[in-house]
């Protein structure tokens, strides 16, 4: 990785060049070592909220996120702006981790990124084609809807079936089938 | 949660566990359909419609629908009376009828769509509750106000001033404010909130309003949070000068 970087340097050089123009010696230099800082920092630093986005708003440039569990439960409003990378990563309804910076006492995002869901060991992730497929070759499985009841009774896939997290100790025993060989498909309302 | 749903079904010794992990999104963006639950069809808050003609809806439909034939244009020509924030479920006599329907609704941006179950005759065969008689085409559909939102009426009264107990909170922008603004209204845009609350009174209730309510939702959280009675108002608002359009 590192050789590439350094591959990159010579570019970044030429391409600030390109567009402040070479009249400006000492600027166009420092412009040039930027790109390769902000290229090195993948991982991002600092201190970061992880939770679920309750509000996003592009007029007020800001992020409400809730984090924290049961009592503890908060809810923090951090301001972006156009340096802040991946705030399309902020939806609400869907956890996000927003890596931060404090500035006047405000919160400041400086890069938000999708928290994905680990995957339980033993499981596999299948596409809309894949399970379009399964659906279409009348294989025997259980579709499985794990969204809250409310959401699952309002829209639901064809024959999937309302097993939540909070349901499934209660209801499993009942609607799944006793062959455990079978094949289970969950779905739920998207990936975090 | 459909990960933490297929784990709990492998420690129960599942042995073919899969995760749609895409989801909801990604089955209705690849142009798939949701079908609603009967309790859902029969008591929900919904807009329940019927797509088939005025003559089969009179003989048997499901209760609480409404009429709108798709065949003679009646649908797409009410199309603008159908409630965006409402859960749509829609059903035909044919399959191909009521997809087509969701397809339109989805061209105009509707979002919360299902269908019913083999559409009317699934419905019967399910032995699910019909009624006949002279059609409507009237939609009778209400909000159900979320936790923490205030109501129109409410809102208004606190705005006109008829209600002196509650404080009108614009959170826009200045920007925004300047083209126009409720009279009697306190400013404090959205990320200036937290340094500005000695500009909120803490001994009334205080409505939060923006331009659709998202903003609104956010400010009434922080202030909650500091101990004030702060309520949303989830509508779409307009301002020119002391006129403001509302649309709930």
């Amino acid at each position: 990785m590192k050789k590439n970087f350094l591959k990159l340097v010579p570019f970044f050089i030429m391409a600030s060049f390109l567009v402040t123009g070479c009249n400006q010696d000492t600027s166009s230099t420092a412009s040039a070592v930027k790109p390769v800082v902000e290229a090195k920092a993948q991982k991002p630093q600092g201190p970061s909220y992880k939770g679920n986005v309750v509000g996003l708003s592009n007029k007020a440039k800001s992020i409400s996120i809730q984090v924290g569990k049961g009592k503890k439960a908060q809810t923090i409003m951090v301001k972006f702006d156009d340096n802040t990378k991946g705030v399309e990563h902020a939806s609400k309804g869907h956890a996000s981790i927003i890596f931060y910076e404090m500035r006047d006492g405000q919160p400041w995002a400086t890069v938000v990124k999708p928290k994905l869901a680990k995957m339980p060991k033993g499981v596999t992730e299948i596409k809309v084609a894949e399970l379009q497929d399964i659906i279409e070759s009348e294989t025997n499985f259980v579709l499985i809807d794990a969204r809250p009841a409310a959401r699952y009774a309002a829209g639901h896939i064809e024959g999937s079936i309302n097993v939540g997290v909070k349901t499934y100790k209660k209801v499993a025993f009942g609607v799944l089938p006793k062959d455990k060989d079978t094949l289970l498909v969950m779905y739920c309302g998207g990936p975090t | 949660m459909s990960t933490k749903v297929a784990g709990s079904a492998v420690k129960d010794g599942y042995t073919n566990v899969k995760v749609f992990l895409d989801g909801e999104p990604a089955w209705i963006k690849a142009g798939n359909v949701f079908y609603a639950s009967k309790g859902n069809i029969n008591k929900g808050n919904i807009v329940l419609i019927d797509l088939r003609s005025n003559k089969k809806s009179a003989a048997g439909r499901i209760a609480r629908s409404v009429t709108l034939p798709y065949a003679d244009d009646t649908f797409d020509d009410n199309i603008e009376e159908i409630p965006r924030k409402a859960h749509i479920v829609l059903y035909s006599d044919s399959a191909e009828e009521a997809t087509d329907a969701i397809s339109d609704l989805r061209d105009e941006g509707y979002k919360k769509l299902a269908l019913v179950y083999g559409n009317y005759a699934g419905w019967v065969k399910a032995g699910g509750k019909t009624i006949s008689g002279p059609v409507t085409t009237e939609i009778n559909w209400v909000r159900i106000l979320g936790k923490g939102e205030v109501g129109k009426e409410d809102f208004l009264k606190a705005a006109t001033g008829k209600d002196t107990g509650a404080v009108i909170l614009d959170v826009r922008t200045a920007d925004e404010v300047a083209e126009g603004a409720f009279v009697n209204s306190i400013h404090v845009p959205l990320d200036a909130i937290g340094k500005n609350l000695n500009k909120i009174p803490k001994d009334k209730k205080i409505y939060v309003h923006c331009t659709t309510g998202a903003r609104a939702d956010m400010a009434a959280v922080e202030l909650n949070k500091n101990g004030y009675k702060a309520f949303f108002f989830v509508a779409n608002i307009d301002c020119d000068g002391n006129e403001c359009e509302v649309e709930d």
